[in-house]
């Protein structure tokens, strides 16, 4: 239906994309094309906005306000099903294929000429010349639980070429991918690229990815498009600046504080994640009274692992961690809430919080177990909401009173709840895992004081951030993460953001220890 | 939806009261009758007739009134042996099997002492023991699968189901012919009770009534104020967040269910203990497995609230025993009661969303 379609064409043009969802802009006008023949990078931090922009394009999820053209036509997509039909292709990042069925029947599944009778000889026929275009060894008649990651999305992006997709989304393509898997992903894009005309934009946040095979790049922050580059003119450096930056910078008063004993000690901490991935790869570090001890990072690349690890809800693979020189890697999470840690996790609604408690039933989180508000096995509601009421003046939460439930705060508010429940207990500790993701400028400058004021207090603070300006303000040393390693231990006062940034990216050896 | 000029539009609601919640079921048992009332119809009663029957027998005739409370006890009990695991998410489907266990161990308790010779025995002593031993005996079947979820996160439905058979199969071979617990009439039946330990009813109300309600207020206050009944709705409303706030699933999921299952144990106790003193299996297993089944379907239109279900099951109790009157007394077809039964259950799940939703009637020309 488009053959005539020539090497930098516009082929898909968005105008003004925004999508809403309550407390969050994820898309914000965004403006963005992609050409024939290109490789198409959209680079972002997790909550950028990548996913509902490409969920736009693919009609899974409809914008609030903006225009879309697809080869010069505007489209309006109820459902993925007229995306498919105008030549688009997603590739998500779960896949999304029946593992009881084999290659070619997955292949097949929602294909318009297969009707009720299946013509598989034909069908096989024309996906096996499908892979030879690109050196796909595959046997069609295997079935897809035996395939390994890779091959299973080779097959997902088969069925979308076999549907006749033009433009292909592919959603953080490399991310369950072994290191040769992903170069021959990488290798096969190319040739789509070049010999059909086909066009991949692809969402990742892996910069040097991005770097080796896209032409054009887009980076999203905050659901606005900060920066468009064709890669050629890109280093990582700036790449990794404008993806975590943040043109906002508060003037933080980060009084001078006299550093106390070692709080935590970690030795050679080793852990999995839940998929099994060893993710958090031999650590070392100690967080010491009145020190902000900041984790640098882009996510997924072993902090989440490791902030579970501290506050005990994961096990260890192996190493020590040491609180206030007791040795705790084997004892529970509540043990470690008694002990004086602190945890405020990434995910405020999933597991910082409980939904369809009352505030004052999620203030009892960090409460239920001691004798502060219960006595003999009963507890005080009474005093506990008066408790509750003072925290939310203090704290400033914006709610009509204490026995709203918690889902019916704002991002921010909620944030401002937990650190309010973790904070009062005056822990000897805070791990504090994405503190500010999420929140607006006033909310963010707030949860930022509170942790420098627990610094002052004499807590020692663990925070775990993407942002590179945060971590930059507050931290008194700086630790980069990239693949569950830490690239080094920096001094705060003297880092460099370009420093920091490259060796975050992973494209900088270790620094030498200072 | 738009009708003659108005729009029909269902809002959100943020929370409901108790009252609300009361009225809306209230609204959900007068509209099913109503729509019973087109079965008596089509079977050439009078509605107004047939329902006058029911509700006088199951809660005004002396010998009906009885029953449906004897019916509304078992039923309570049952419900709260659902409830108490539903608080924490997880799902109790083993009441039958632990109702058998429970009652099997209480007459093993009668049995060590002698009870199957005949001889009177002191109430005092063997009949709360045999309470006891009825709840202790619950709270193991109930024990297995929370072991079971907590160590392995076996599937809590499957293990309770399976049991049932298990401790069908276990009670059978206790009392079948051979069996230890035998009876003198033969077979499907164990030994009856001597009369010293069948209690009497008080003003027709046995006193396992006083238990099952006494629970019911103690499990209301366990969820409404301490600290387990707290760990417990945490961890039923969200697992990971409880987790994060040092809940330990293990102990939770061992918890409910030994609590769940010591009130079906219970609930056996009543069963088979108090009113025909006698420990048999009903010809039709269906019959008896339907009846703690109900427990489950109290439970989720209680919503897992205690309180509610002391009604409820008074409802269900007396609508059982009256239904099944009134089909003999009026010569209805088969099966009316349980489709009365049906019906109500359905309407009042459904009527459930308006515990959520309210209808906003707009008329379209004032916009």
């Amino acid at each position: 239906m488009t053959a005539e379609i020539k090497y930098g064409d516009i082929v898909l043009e968005a105008h003004g994309i925004t999508k809403r969802y309550p407390g969050l802009v994820a898309n914000d006008k965004i403006d963005f094309e992609i050409r024939a023949g290109e490789i198409h990078a959209i680079l972002g931090e997790n909550g950028a906005g990548k996913t509902t922009l490409m969920s736009i394009l693919f009609g899974l999820v409809r914008p609030d306000e903006g225009e879309i053209h697809v080869f010069g036509k505007r489209v309006n997509f109820r459902s993925p099903l007229d995306a498919i039909e105008l030549g688009i292709g997603m590739v998500h990042q779960s896949r999304k294929l029946i593992s009881a069925h084999s290659v070619l029947e997955n292949i097949l599944l929602g294909h318009p000429q297969a009707g009720s009778i299946l013509d598989l000889k034909k069908a096989a026929e024309e996906v096996g010349h499908l892979c030879d275009r690109y050196g796909y060894k595959l046997d069609l008649n295997a079935k897809v639980w035996h395939l390994s990651e890779g091959e299973k999305q080779m097959v997902e992006i088969l069925k979308a070429l076999y549907r006749g997709a033009r433009i292909l989304i592919m959603d953080e393509p490399t991310s369950a991918l072994a290191p040769p898997e992903t170069k021959k992903l990488l290798k096969t894009i190319q040739i789509m690229t070049r010999d059909e005309l086909a066009i991949v934009p692809f969402i990742t946040h892996k910069l040097p990815i991005v770097l080796s095979v896209s032409q054009r790049v887009t980076v999203l922050r905050r659901g606005k498009v900060v920066a468009r580059l064709n890669t050629a003119d890109a280093t990582e450096q700036k790449l990794a600046v404008e993806m975590v930056g943040r043109e906002v910078l508060f003037d933080l008063e980060r009084a001078a504080v006299e550093q106390g004993k070692p709080i935590l000690q970690v030795e050679n901490l080793s852990a999995h994640d839940e998929k099994g991935i060893h993710s958090v790869k031999d650590i070392s570090f100690s967080v010491h009274e009145g020190e902000i001890f900041g984790i640098a990072g882009v996510s997924g690349n072993g902090q989440q692992t490791l902030a579970e690890v501290l506050a005990g809800l994961r096990k260890a693979a192996g190493g020590r961690v040491l609180l206030d020189r007791l040795d705790v890697t084997q004892t529970s999470s509540l043990d470690r809430w008694k002990k004086g840690i602190g945890y405020i996790p990434s995910e405020q609604r999933a597991v910082g919080s409980i939904g369809d408690f009352s505030l004052v039933e999620n203030m009892l989180m960090s409460y239920y177990y001691d004798d502060t508000f219960s006595k003999w096995g009963f507890i005080d509601f009474q005093k506990t909401r008066r408790f509750t009421e003072e925290l939310i003046a203090e704290y400033g939460v914006a709610t009509p009173n204490a026995d709203v439930n918690a889902k019916n705060l704002s991002g921010g508010n909620l944030q401002k709840l937990i650190l309010a429940r973790v904070l009062s207990r005056k822990p000897r500790l805070v791990i504090a895992n994405l503190p500010t993701q999420g929140l607006d400028v006033g909310a963010m400058e707030f949860v930022q004081n509170k942790l420098l004021e627990a610094r002052k207090s004499g807590a020692g603070v663990l925070l775990i951030s993407e942002d590179l300006d945060e971590v930059m303000a507050l931290s008194d040393r700086i630790a980069p993460i990239y693949e569950g390693e830490f690239m080094g231990i920096l001094p705060g006062e003297t880092a460099d953001r370009e420093t920091v940034g490259a060796l975050m990216a992973g494209i900088q050896q270790k620094a030498v220890e200072q | 939806m738009k009708l003659a000029g108005y729009t029909l539009k269902f809002e959100k609601k943020e929370n409901f009261t108790g009252v609300e919640a009361a009225v809306i079921s209230v609204l959900a048992i007068l509209f099913a009758l109503f729509l019973v009332g087109f079965i008596f119809l089509q079977a050439g009663v009078d509605p107004a007739m047939g329902y006058y029957e029911i509700f006088s027998y199951a809660f005004l005739n002396p010998f009906g009134l009885p029953l449906t409370i004897n019916r509304a006890i078992f039923l309570l009990l049952c419900t709260c042996a659902f409830i108490v695991p539903m608080r924490a998410g997880l799902w109790n489907i083993g009441m039958a099997g632990q109702l058998y266990l429970g009652a099997l161990s209480a007459f093993a308790v009668a049995f060590a002492f002698g009870a199957r010779s005949g001889a009177e025995l002191p109430a005092g002593v063997v009949l709360p023991l045999m309470v006891l031993g009825s709840a202790v005996g619950g709270a193991v079947a109930g024990a297995i699968p929370g072991l079971l979820k907590g160590k392995f996160n076996t599937n809590e439905i499957v293990v309770t189901m399976m049991l049932n058979f298990i401790m069908f199969w276990l009670v059978s071979h206790m009392i079948k012919e051979g069996g230890p617990f035998m009876g003198s009439g033969g077979e499907g039946e164990g030994y009856r009770l001597p009369a010293s330990l069948q209690p009497q009813p008080n003003l027709g109300v046995p006193f396992t009534f006083w238990f099952a309600i006494g629970l019911t207020v103690l499990l209301h206050v366990l969820f409404a104020k301490t600290r387990i009944g707290y760990q417990i709705r945490a961890f039923g409303l969200n697992p990971a967040a409880a987790r994060y706030a040092g809940v330990s699933p293990f102990k939770i999921s061992l918890l409910v269910f030994i609590i769940g299952g010591l009130i079906a144990g219970l609930a056996g106790y009543h069963y088979f203990g108090t009113v025909p003193g006698l420990f048999k299996i009903p010809k039709n297993y269906g019959d008896f497995g339907d009846l703690a089944f109900y427990g489950i379907i109290c439970g989720l239109i209680s919503q897992g609230n205690p309180l509610a279900a002391i009604p409820l099951a008074f409802l269900f109790g007396g609508l059982t025993s009256g239904g099944r009157f009134v089909q003999g007394k009026l010569q209805l077809g088969f099966g009316i009661d349980y489709a009365m039964l049906g019906v109500l259950m359905i309407i009042l799940v459904a009527f459930q969303f308006f515990f959520r939703y309210r209808i906003v009637l707009k008329n379209n020309k004032e916009r």
